[in-house]
């Protein structure tokens, strides 16, 4: 497949997930904000952080609207919601004859409703609403490329953007807030599962979760779940080992002569490490250190993919 | 819905105002034309809200499906939908039987004439036109004389503009042999027609279209250079190129992978391109690019557009482009004035189809008459295009046409002159009065040519002048498209 066209299925995965994991985080924060008892900073500052544009918010007021429009629709915010649909299309529309006609449709009318009056309004007085029509939307494209796509390359570079977009989602997460509440001026353990739920519900994985525990929550237990669980679709286990699944099938280990060695060596041996940290204890400080490990190789892969397979991008 | 019956209510045509001196398509002076009158009666049982209803969705419809086309010069990468009446044009089988003979008949003798020009130059020894306005055309190549294409064929892909005059009498407006683009719009209107009317389609009998892509691709395989297993690639200039959904569409219906010029290389005098599996060979370009940004090597040394080498690679017989680079002299307006003498001397018949009679400023008589007569005349530039270096004589001023004379005196090869010809009309959707009302339409059939020799789509692209009294079909300027339903022979 030419390399242009991969970058941008490469890309069109990843700001479809990262439009998916957007509307999500934002509707669970909504939602958590009525039942904590915390004051709003502390619920809404962490979503700019996980999103890495804090400079760009600033250091000012911060509460539930001012994020919202900030994480939504601002456009000095390039991980703004409307800004990565916009940039899913975009992608999409540069191979448009790569996608599938039901997927591309899927896509380009959820572009067409995040630009159009119908969706302010829905934003303006249906909060719940707008963030659930741009998770179905996004759902329906992720959905539809596995069910109306050849599973060849192509998807194979689409779904290797989104499961790397989805390991740094949550790796950023459980890392913000995973410190946020190992560092509550007190301990509160009724505020504290609120609070643990509240982020296995922003990672679609609190039904999950529960099933695995058996009733018990706890930070460690969350933190391994996140981390390790290799049946639970988001977690980075599960995720970093899908990725190497579909790197191998665009770069076979065994094809020495074709390009990608490094990045599928990196991957493999990211895969491995993450693998081996299922028995080890996990202590709030040994957590960070592993996210923050997983954050920087995932950024280091991409950059090899861009070099080596992707033109240079 | 959109084909309930009347009940009471204003019928779709009654009141319809034809034009006067004008050909209408589907109406003459006594009802609807004999070869439509079924298909017209099932239309007019339908309530012009219900086409109203309809031709919204249809517009929606498009719009969701990202059928547009990019507006130049809008830095916010607007995209439009070509405006679209569901109210289809209509041909008669007896019509297109003889479109077909006399646009296939004009393909073998303007490739006959481009291969003569890039090879002995018999037609300009014999004086069948003159080596000034060939040689002297904007569009023709020198270095590209003595250069054969693989597979022999230069102009693969073909439209043939068409009008209609007063008397219904089919004429050819311009030939397009470079890289003519529309055919995406037959294709995709014809599947808007067929969902909103499935009735009335069924009853039409009407030629299939949606197998244009499945001959484009058997025409590009067969000139290939090679013959096992031949990649084939389509050449966009990229998604701001205002055709971008046509390239994408096409490249789609082939299954054929859509390339831009940074994703080739030549190596050796061939074609490579870049994949994630390393280079790839090409051995077949449908080129949507024009052809001065083809090759910097040949054609502009100051752009960085285009692949190097592309030239020489495909002048060592190792790729095939379609359309040829060097076509553009056969469709050049100082060249159409001499196009029924070449299919004389090429082809040895009288050719099927009129032309609009023109005047060539560089024959001593016609200019004596073109200068004699410039009130009458619209006078064009031969090398300029889009209604620019015009003079339209029946609304111009004594200064305007003294300004032409003069040019035209100056250089005369620069000029040709025609009379205008009112464009037939037909009816047309009229959104904000909710009525159906007469507008000027054209005709682009698709004509394919592979080895084995030219192939015309049972159908085309019909522009329409939505502006009342326009005579300017480009979309650029007002202009939409209707489906044309092609009859079938007893429909």
């Amino acid at each position: 497949m030419i390399s242009r066209v991969a970058d941008h299925c490469f890309w069109f995965g990843r700001y479809v997930e990262r439009a998916e994991s957007t509307a999500r985080i934002l509707a669970q924060a909504a939602s958590f904000a009525l039942d904590a008892e915390l004051p709003p900073g502390q619920v809404w500052k962490p979503l700019v952080v996980v999103s890495g544009e804090e400079a760009t918010f600033g250091d000012g007021d911060c509460d539930g609207e001012l994020v919202q429009r900030f994480m939504v629709w601002d456009d000095r915010n390039g991980a703004a919601l409307a800004q990565s649909i916009g940039a899913a299309r975009g992608n999409a529309r540069s191979v448009r004859e790569v996608l599938s006609s039901e997927a591309w449709e899927a896509i380009n009318e959820l572009h067409l409703w995040a630009a159009s009056d119908t969706a302010q309004k829905a934003f303006d007085h249906e909060r719940e609403q707008f963030y659930r029509q741009v998770r179905r939307g996004t759902q329906l494209a992720l959905g539809l490329l596995r069910s109306t796509m050849l599973h060849d390359e192509a998807l194979d570079f689409i779904w290797l953007g989104v499961l790397l977009e989805r390991v740094s989602q949550t790796a950023r997460m459980l890392d913000v807030h995973h410190h946020a509440f190992t560092h509550l001026a007190q301990r509160h353990e009724v505020l504290e599962t609120a609070l643990w739920l509240s982020l296995l519900r922003a990672l679609s994985g609190s039904e999950a979760y529960l099933k695995r525990a058996g009733g018990r929550l706890g930070s460690e237990s969350v933190a391994r779940f996140l981390v390790s669980e290799a049946a639970f679709p988001r977690s980075i286990a599960y995720c970093v080992h899908s990725a190497y699944d579909r790197l191998c099938d665009i770069r076979p280990p065994d094809r020495h002569e074709l390009p990608g060695g490094a990045a599928l060596e990196r991957l493999r041996v990211l895969d491995a490490w993450v693998d081996a940290r299922r028995g080890e204890p996990l202590s709030d400080a040994a957590v960070h250190d592993l996210l923050t490990h997983v954050v920087d190789e995932v950024h280091a892969i991409c950059e090899t993919l861009g070099k080596e397979l992707l033109g240079g991008a | 819905m959109a084909q309930s019956q009347t009940q009471g209510g204003a019928t779709l045509f009654s009141g319809y105002p034809a034009l006067p001196g004008t050909y209408d398509e589907l109406f003459d002076g006594a009802g609807a034309r004999p070869p439509f009158a079924r298909v017209v009666q099932l239309l007019a049982a339908m309530r012009p809200e219900d086409l109203g209803r309809a031709q919204a969705l249809a517009e929606h419809a498009l719009l969701q499906q990202g059928v547009t086309f990019s507006v130049y010069g809008d830095a916010r990468g607007t995209e439009k939908i070509f405006p679209f009446c569901l109210l289809p044009r209509l041909i008669a089988a007896a019509d297109w039987a003889r479109l077909e003979r006399g646009v296939t008949q004009r393909l073998r003798a303007l490739g006959a004439f481009l291969d003569d020009l890039y090879g002995e130059q018999r037609a300009l020894a014999a004086g069948v036109i003159p080596p000034e306005i060939a040689l002297g055309s904007a569009g023709y190549r020198p270095n590209l004389r003595g250069v054969r294409p693989p597979g022999g064929v230069r102009i693969h892909v073909s439209g043939i503009d068409l009008i209609r005059d007063p008397e219904g009498t089919w004429r050819v407006l311009e030939d397009n042999l470079r890289t003519p683009s529309g055919v995406s719009y037959v294709v995709e209107n014809r599947l808007i027609s067929k969902r909103m009317f499935p009735r009335l389609f069924d009853a039409a009998r009407v030629h299939r279209v949606d197998h244009y892509p499945t001959r484009l691709a058997e025409t590009l395989r067969s000139v290939a250079p090679h013959h096992d297993s031949p990649n084939a690639v389509v050449l966009t200039p990229g998604p701001h190129n205002s055709a971008y959904f046509e390239h994408t569409f096409l490249a789609r219906q082939m299954g054929l992978e859509l390339v831009q010029a940074p994703d080739l290389f030549v190596d050796g005098d061939r074609v490579f391109c870049k994949t994630t599996r390393g280079p790839r060979r090409v051995d077949v370009i449908y080129r949507r690019t024009d052809e001065t940004f083809l090759d910097p090597e040949a054609f502009r040394p100051d752009s960085v557009l285009g692949v190097k080498g592309l030239m020489r690679a495909y002048a060592a017989g190792n790729v095939a482009l379609a359309n040829a680079p060097g076509n553009g002299v056969a469709d050049d307006k100082g060249v159409y004035p001499f196009v029924p003498a070449m299919i004389e001397f090429y082809l040895g018949e009288k050719p099927a189809l009129e032309q609009v009679p023109t005047y060539s400023c560089a024959r001593d008589d016609d200019r004596a008459y073109v200068l004699e007569h410039l009130g009458e005349l619209v006078v064009k530039a031969v090398d300029e295009a889009g209604g620019y270096g015009m003079l339209m004589g029946p609304q111009s001023t004594a200064e305007q046409r003294d300004e032409f004379r003069r040019r035209i005196a100056a250089e005369p090869r620069k000029y040709i002159a025609q009379h205008r010809i009112e464009l037939s009309s037909c009816p047309t959707w009229i959104g904000e009065r909710s009525a159906v009302e007469p507008r000027r339409v054209d005709l682009r059939p698709y004509i394919l040519t592979s080895r084995e020799g030219p192939w015309v789509l049972p159908g085309g692209l019909t522009r329409v002048a939505l502006v009342r009294g326009s005579y300017v079909v480009n979309s650029s300027q007002g202009g939409g498209s209707k489906d044309t339903w092609v009859m079938k022979e007893g429909a």
